[in-house]
């Protein structure tokens, strides 16, 4: 999947036009016949002017933006909205969003239609604001014209352009009625002219406007993939494979399914390219006949390699791998931990480890795949991979039908998510829905019942830790950081060994190995406390990695990298005899690396330095590095970090309150979601501990984040409350276990995500230095399991270092620490 | 062939008895506000009411429901406007909304029988219901500011 979005896009002009059609006529920005080049997919797109990438103004002033990106709680859409509304002056009460349908055609105009890392807004706010600012440019010269004015004289403002000579003005919509635009804006120079506005000027953006999304989710109106009825669908209900991957159904009794009324046919699904492996699907004319028939069936598999293998078994080796430093890769290099560490005057050790968790999003996966009379598919689902799943969809039917990829014509219909947090970036599903209805000869409906989407999850890693430390004059002068896990870029296909030797997301060691290194299974570890030697290395447990099917959740590594490195400060400080907040600030103090370089990562040629922008790019922008568009998130450094910690002690009343008896703060900071893409954020965590059971409860969190600037200040609150209790619930309670090559848990019995009566209060500080905006969605989630851990050691001495912390560990810990 | 009879209207079903009540609202009779999530009634993302009462649709046998008038969030309130929606939209509680049907019901049932809930009866009456957003603190601000608003228009 790699392969297709390595092209670059060499873009000289964009288009700003309007065109007359029945009724009126609509304004546009699109890209020119010369823009997209080195592509064969793209080139009959753009053969002509190819209309609207970001939004479409029609002749009353009505302007719908496009969004690419998945809706799934974020507000993503009202978000782009209010950024191409604000340059582009129009009325908020004249915005509508739609999502464009994913196909080879609309993939040359949007670019790759993907959502993950909380990138959404970093990544496209520099050029949503440019946009939206050219269609103004355009709207403003034609207005101009039709008033006679001069053009020093006339701005536009709130849908209208304004001769400030002559007092009058002029609509969008009359002058869209009146002229026909064609305007060429030269790349990259006028783009690069094109003057934003300042952010005193903004009326749009730091408002906190209603989510335009949020009605339609109150009345039952919302549209979901499973809320797709096509004519002549059957229906299609997954049975739990035998193992979580590659197990092999070798027969299938459906005597008993056939029984049942509605029941059409039991389908093998082709697995031969390492998806949907050991499934079978019933169809039937029903769901819940669907449903039925799944049980009836009589299926005998071969559990396949993984078949024995136990979460025990993963933790072993993990363990065992810790020992081989020479498998190991470097992800971090400073100074010399293995000269500084036996000079300390103090050491301090520790191992900890994190269970699997998943995603549980409350739509389980579905989706509605058709076989249309013109040869066409298509495809309807909620999706973070929107264009992945399309190439994927392609290549698997190439195969299954034995046809050319490029004889496939595939659509895939976006429609809204219930819930993705990362999971929704595989899909599975669709290749098996298709599968079915290429059996069939109809269309189907596929949709995980909540247990067999439990069985085919793609769940967090398990992770070990090794961690060892140097303290010198009372200062943290080394660290070590050891962790093995099993990597999920290899099962995303990216790396070189994937991409015939290129790079793709894959990152190379800083030991001279220039081994891949997997970004997303080891980041966080490269936190941004200045210390003078500091390693962290780090190892792929591969078979880890395939058999529990290992995917990114929420933040990825941040999740358990932050509890980690967040609780190993902490025990660092109180080794030290230090407070933790004074510990900390003392190295969040902006030096050498962590100074943070204006559109720079991490050590320069360790990584990319456009790490978003190069992945996660929506269509179009350069990726000849010729002009970088946009603030580094890293602008400020650790000195942001620093100031987020001090916000959020002074507002919990770090070391001036008097606590009840057994309750205590504890303090982290996170810096998700990657070294290049950091949301500055800190947070303080009240928990009391009953120490004669164990059991514990936050009471209070205190979170401070500089995101630069808050687009939506209420939706950001709002973001930052939930993600925060996804990290309490990570820490409290969800745990997935692995037996026998199946993931144990059925149902939310035995998976437990918070409820109400464990959300502690809330008090949330959003600091708006200014500086470009990034990412709201996941970062304060890291904070909570780190936080709470040091709470509950203030509180009553007892370190735990797994997570989740249950309340039999914290007896334990209690029981150790009297021992 | 059950007669049913769900926001007002009577509709035929031809689902075997043993059918769960969610799958003939949602895919039968295609009132898709009724949402999936678990399959057991450990969610509550299928919420709907029967007689007034919140149950969860995917533990009730359609053959089951008789006479009973089946309220759906399509059918709250004719201009989708009752208070508990009303408070949704003002406190912007949703986010990827899929819950938020469940939610509505649960929370509209609650107010129909303790229009003077404590926070704390609030939270245990919301507590089956599972959000992955976790919308919580604004689940119960809205809770209560939907009762604020009843209250007001039953003193008006």
């Amino acid at each position: 999947m790699a392969k297709t979005i390595e092209q670059g896009i060499t873009r000289r002009e964009f288009l700003v036009r309007s065109t007359a059609v029945a009724g009126g006529a609509f304004l546009s920005i699109g890209v020119g016949p010369s823009l997209v080049a080195g592509k064969a997919e793209a080139a009959a797109a753009t053969s002509s002017y190819t209309p609207s990438i970001w939004f479409t103004m029609t002749a009353d002033g009505t302007t719908t933006m496009h969004i690419v990106k998945a809706e799934m709680g974020q507000h993503i859409g009202t978000a782009f909205a209010q950024i191409i509304a604000d340059e582009l002056e129009v009325p908020w009460d004249k915005v509508k969003i739609d999502m464009p349908l994913e196909s080879v055609e609309n993939f040359a105009i949007y670019g790759l239609a993907y959502t993950v890392n909380s990138g959404s807004v970093t990544t496209e706010f520099d050029r949503l604001s440019r946009a939206g600012a050219l269609g103004r440019i355009a709207l403003t010269e034609a207005g101009c014209k039709l008033l006679k004015a001069k053009l020093t004289d006339c701005h536009a403002e709130q849908g209208r352009v304004i001769d400030k000579a002559s007092g009058r003005s002029i609509g969008y919509g009359e002058i869209l009625q009146k002229v026909k635009l064609d305007r060429t804006f030269k790349y990259p120079d006028e783009f690069k002219q094109v003057k934003l506005k300042d952010r005193s000027q903004y009326k749009i953006i730091g408002r906190s406007v209603p989510a335009l999304d949020i009605p339609a989710k109150t009345n039952g109106q919302a549209k979901y993939g499973m809320d797709v009825f096509l004519p002549g669908m059957a229906y299609g209900s997954l049975v739990p494979p035998r193992s979580r991957y590659k197990s092999k159904v070798l027969s299938i009794d459906d005597s008993e399914a056939k029984k049942i009324p509605g029941f059409l046919k039991a389908v093998k699904i082709d697995d031969s390219i390492g998806k949907c492996t050991g499934w079978v699907v019933a169809l039937a004319e029903t769901f819940p006949a669907a449903v039925k028939a799944a049980k009836a069936l009589k299926i005998e598999s071969d559990p396949g390699p993984y078949g024995k293998l136990s979460l025990s078994d993963i933790m072993e080796e993990f363990s065992s791998l810790a020992d081989k430093p020479q498998e190991s890769a470097a992800w971090v290099l400073e100074g010399d931990v293995e000269k500084a560490i036996p000079a300390a005057d103090k050491t301090v050790q520790a191992e900890y480890t994190s269970d699997m968790v998943c995603h549980a999003t409350m739509e389980p996966f579905n989706c509605v795949v058709q076989h249309a009379s013109d040869d066409s598919w298509h495809v309807h689902i909620g999706t973070q991979s929107t264009s992945f799943a399309r190439m994927t969809l392609n290549g698997y039917l190439s195969q299954v039908l034995n046809k050319k990829p490029e004889e496939l014509k595939i659509y895939v219909h976006q429609y809204i998510l219930g819930g993705g947090f990362g999971g929704k970036q595989d899909y599975d599903d669709i290749l098996a829905a298709a599968y079915c209805v290429k059996e069939l000869g109809r269309p189907v409906k596929l949709i995980q019942t909540r247990e067999s989407q439990f069985a085919t999850s793609f769940p967090r890693t398990p992770t070990y830790h090794r961690m060892k430390a140097g303290l010198k004059n009372g200062q943290l002068d080394a660290m070590n950081h050891d962790i093995v896990c099993g990597w999920m870029g290899p099962r995303f296909a990216v790396g070189k060994q994937f991409n015939n030797g290129t790079d793709w997301l894959q990152l190379d060691s800083v030991d001279g190995k220039k081994a891949d290194i997997d970004q997303w299974s080891i980041g966080g570890s490269d936190h941004w406390y200045h210390l003078p030697n500091h390693r962290v290395r780090a190892w792929n447990s591969d078979r880890t990695t395939w058999a529990v099917q290992a995917s990114a959740l929420r933040t990825v590594s941040n999740s358990y990298n932050m509890f980690v490195v967040e609780s190993f400060i902490d025990e660092c400080a109180h080794a030290a005899g230090r407070d933790p907040l004074e510990f900390r600030l003392a190295m969040l103090n902006g030096k050498g690396g962590n100074r943070g370089i204006p559109n720079a990562g991490y050590a320069p040629g360790t990584g990319s330095d456009y790490y978003m922008d190069q992945l996660w790019i929506s269509l179009p922008w350069p990726q000849d590095k010729s002009w970088i568009p946009y603030e580094s998130g890293t602008v400020g450094g650790a000195l942001r970090l620093a100031n987020c910690l001090r916000v959020a002690a002074g507002k919990a009343g770090w070391g001036s309150r008097k606590l009840p008896p057994n309750t205590a703060l504890g303090l982290a900071v996170s810096s998700a979601e990657e070294r290049q893409s950091p949301t500055w954020v800190a947070g303080v965590a009240e928990v009391t501990v009953d120490p004669a059971t164990g059991k514990y409860r936050i009471n209070k969190l205190t979170i401070a984040m500089d995101m630069g600037i808050a687009i939506n200040p209420d939706n950001v609150k709002a973001q930052i409350m939930g993600s925060a209790l996804w990290g309490a619930s990570q820490i409290m309670s969800e745990r997935l276990t692995y037996k026998d090559g199946a993931i144990e848990q059925t149902n939310f019995h035995e998976y437990l995500p918070i409820r109400q009566v464990d959300v502690p209060e809330f008090d949330i500080e959003l600091i708006e230095s200014g500086r470009h905006p990034v990412g709201v969605g996941e970062p304060a989630s890291t904070l909570v399991a780190p936080a709470v851990a040091n709470a509950i050691y203030n509180a009553v001495g007892a370190r735990v270092r797994h997570m989740p912390i249950t309340p039999q560990a914290v007896l334990e810990a209690i029981k150790s620490k009297k021992a | 062939m059950p007669t049913l009879k769900i926001n007002g209207q009577s509709y035929f079903s031809d689902s075997p008895p043993d059918t769960p009540l969610l799958w003939v609202i949602r895919e039968e009779l295609r009132l898709t506000g009724t949402r999936f999530g678990c399959g057991l009634g450990l969610c509550g993302s299928c919420t709907v009411h029967l007689n007034g009462q919140a149950v969860r649709s995917c533990m009730v046998k359609v053959g089951e429901v008789g006479d009973a008038a089946v309220t759906t969030i399509e059918g709250l309130d004719p201009a989708d406007a009752h208070p508990v929606q009303k408070a949704w939209v003002d406190l912007q509680v949703p986010q990827c909304g899929y819950c938020q049907s469940g939610q509505i019901m649960q929370a509209a049932a609650l107010l129909a029988q303790n229009p003077n809930p404590t926070d704390k009866q609030i939270v245990e009456g919301m507590n089956g219901n599972l959000c992955r957003c976790a919308t919580y603190p604004r689940i119960v601000g809205a809770v209560r500011k939907a009762a604020t608003m009843m209250k007001e228009t039953s003193n008006g």
